[in-house]
């Protein structure tokens, strides 16, 4: 085993006992992929702590609804660490309506992936400090990646022309008299 | 002394793209910093789910303008990973030749920008007059300026023949002696040191605090390159020096950028010497599993992450990315703290920021 690998399944055991699967990948070069997927994600905070004993970065958070997990309908969101090159997943299942552990507390840089994923798919944040959408406008409901909306509306008129259109009409309303 | 909220953008802060960022100031100096994102967010996240795996090389492509090659090279590594697909040594090398002369480009562009910024248009242009250099090879060797359409699932489409090769050592050649120039200029010219030096300091631990990545990070002391922390293609052979810098000021941002420039030239001799004969691209392509995998490279601007999720069939259940802007954003909050008003452009650009990046 590396040592990325015996730091990860040892703080695993610490962090998460019996309760994750753990996975490694080497590739040619030598570089590990590690893949853990938490049973409980009431265990996120706890293995994301030890995690930061190992000077581990946060690289970013994927967040997804597979067909399975459209079935059931919770989420999963997949936390990616870097530790020292080598790649750690950790990945969780949320149901729907429940929460997840913010890890800002722990990574700074925490927070706008984290919103971003909660103003995407609805999840909701525990602990996390600013309530703020981060890209989508306010005037679009929660979760546009799950919603039957125009890409034209969902984007906020990010095209040139649906852009112009706005401003016109803006225009309009603001004729001083 | 009471403060004030200054909007600075969203337009034309230091370069083009859209950022908004309400500024508090006491006096000229400022002391809070607010970002408002979200200005040209595209959804490409969500397009990627409706397009297949060959139309999302195009379309990753198109992502960012300053780093297009590092998206669909990831992507494609990601792709490969899944389906297990080992690309011959020569479409490595080939790999590596074209995203190192994009990031000669990119970083030859922010260096340009830091000049003006100071206020030093004469030697703006002259930089961006040698950064075409680089877009002449690109337009002689891809066929564009910009988006070099070099990668393919499992090869490149592109290749160097002798006269290719040759063409391109002639033109890298043709860099040594601006680089040279460049140097001296911002190592020694008054005018550059007095507005660089010292300015929009970012600490070494705010920098791993805040997940800092790419030059911005390794200015700041930050030994962390991904091309030698994690190797990809054949960088794991190749000979050159990560750049690191222990001030973390606007000046130490532009030598390291100015110095990889260097480091780059030489990746690229390396390879042109090394590179041996062989296919571009595998012969037929597998079908793609179910499957997950991670695929890092080092754009420009730092750590470009990918992770990709397959279930078997021609379209991606999720393809996630996050490119380096995305975190460097933060260390902005901690670079404007105590600078004066005339620094916040300069700040802004020493990040070397990509909004359409960013927002997707």
């Amino acid at each position: 085993m590396t040592d990325m690998q015996t730091i990860v399944a040892k703080g695993l055991k610490a962090a998460a006992p019996d309760r994750h699967q753990l996975d490694f990948r080497v590739d040619v070069k030598g570089v590990t992929t590690g893949w853990c997927v938490l049973d409980d994600k009431e265990d996120l905070l706890a293995v994301a702590r030890f995690l930061t004993e190992h000077a581990a970065r946060l690289s970013t958070i994927t967040a997804y609804s597979t067909e399975k997990a459209k079935r059931t309908g919770n989420f999963e969101i997949a936390y990616h660490f870097d530790l020292d090159g080598d790649t750690l997943t950790v990945t969780v299942h949320v149901p729907p309506e429940s929460e997840v552990d913010s890890l800002t507390p722990l990574f700074g840089n925490a927070d706008w992936p984290e919103r971003e994923m909660a103003e995407l798919y609805g999840i909701k944040l525990r602990g996390h400090p600013i309530q703020q959408r981060l890209f989508i406008d306010e005037s679009l409901g929660e979760a546009v990646f799950d919603q039957y909306i125009p890409y034209s509306t969902m984007v906020n008129a990010a095209t040139t022309k649906g852009l112009w259109e706005k401003v016109i009409a803006k225009g309009k309303e603001e004729v001083t008299p | 002394m009471s403060t004030y909220k200054i909007p600075v953008g969203p337009l034309h802060v230091a370069l083009e793209e859209p950022m908004y960022f309400k500024v508090e100031v006491q006096g000229e100096t400022v002391v809070g910093l607010d970002i408002t994102a979200g200005h040209v967010h595209r959804g490409i996240e969500y397009l990627v789910a409706k397009r297949n795996i060959h139309q999302n090389i195009v379309l990753t492509e198109r992502i960012c303008s300053l780093c297009s090659n590092s998206h669909p090279f990831s992507y494609c590594m990601a792709l490969e990973r899944i389906a297990n697909i080992t690309v011959p040594e020569r479409v490595e090398y080939l790999r590596v030749i074209a995203d190192e002369i994009k990031r000669i480009a990119s970083h030859l562009f922010n260096v340009a920008i830091a000049a003006h910024l100071v206020g030093f248009d004469s030697l703006f242009m002259h930089v961006m007059e040698t950064r075409e250099i680089m877009q002449d090879t690109k337009e002689a060797i891809f066929g564009n300026r910009m988006d070099l359409g070099a990668n393919c699932i499992g090869g490149v489409r592109f290749d160097l023949d002798a006269e290719g090769k040759s063409y391109l050592a002639a033109q890298l050649a043709k860099l040594t002696e601006p680089l040279a120039e460049f140097r001296k200029i911002y190592e020694t010219n008054g005018s550059v040191l007095r507005r660089t030096k010292g300015v929009g300091v970012l600490p070494r631990q705010d920098a791993i605090a805040l997940g800092l990545v790419g030059p911005v990070a390794r200015a700041s002391g930050v030994d962390y390159d991904v091309r030698r922390k994690a190797p990809y293609v054949v960088y794991d052979k190749l000979d050159f020096d990560v750049q690191t810098l222990p001030d973390g000021d606007v000046w130490s941002r532009t030598m390291i950028r100015l110095r990889e420039v260097s480091e780059s030239v030489k990746i690229i001799e390396h390879c042109l010497r090394d590179i041996p004969q062989g296919p571009i691209s595998i012969d037929k392509i597998p079908d793609i599993p179910a499957g997950e995998s991670i695929a890092k490279s080092e754009a420009p601007r730092g750590e470009l992450i990918y992770y990709l999720r397959t279930d078997g069939s021609d379209k991606p259940a999720r393809l996630k990315w996050r490119v380096p802007s995305y975190n460097n954003w933060k260390g902005l909050q901690v670079m404007m703290a105590g600078c004066k008003l005339a620094d916040i452009a300069l700040i802004v650009g020493s990040i070397d920021p990509c909004v359409s990046c960013t927002e997707r």
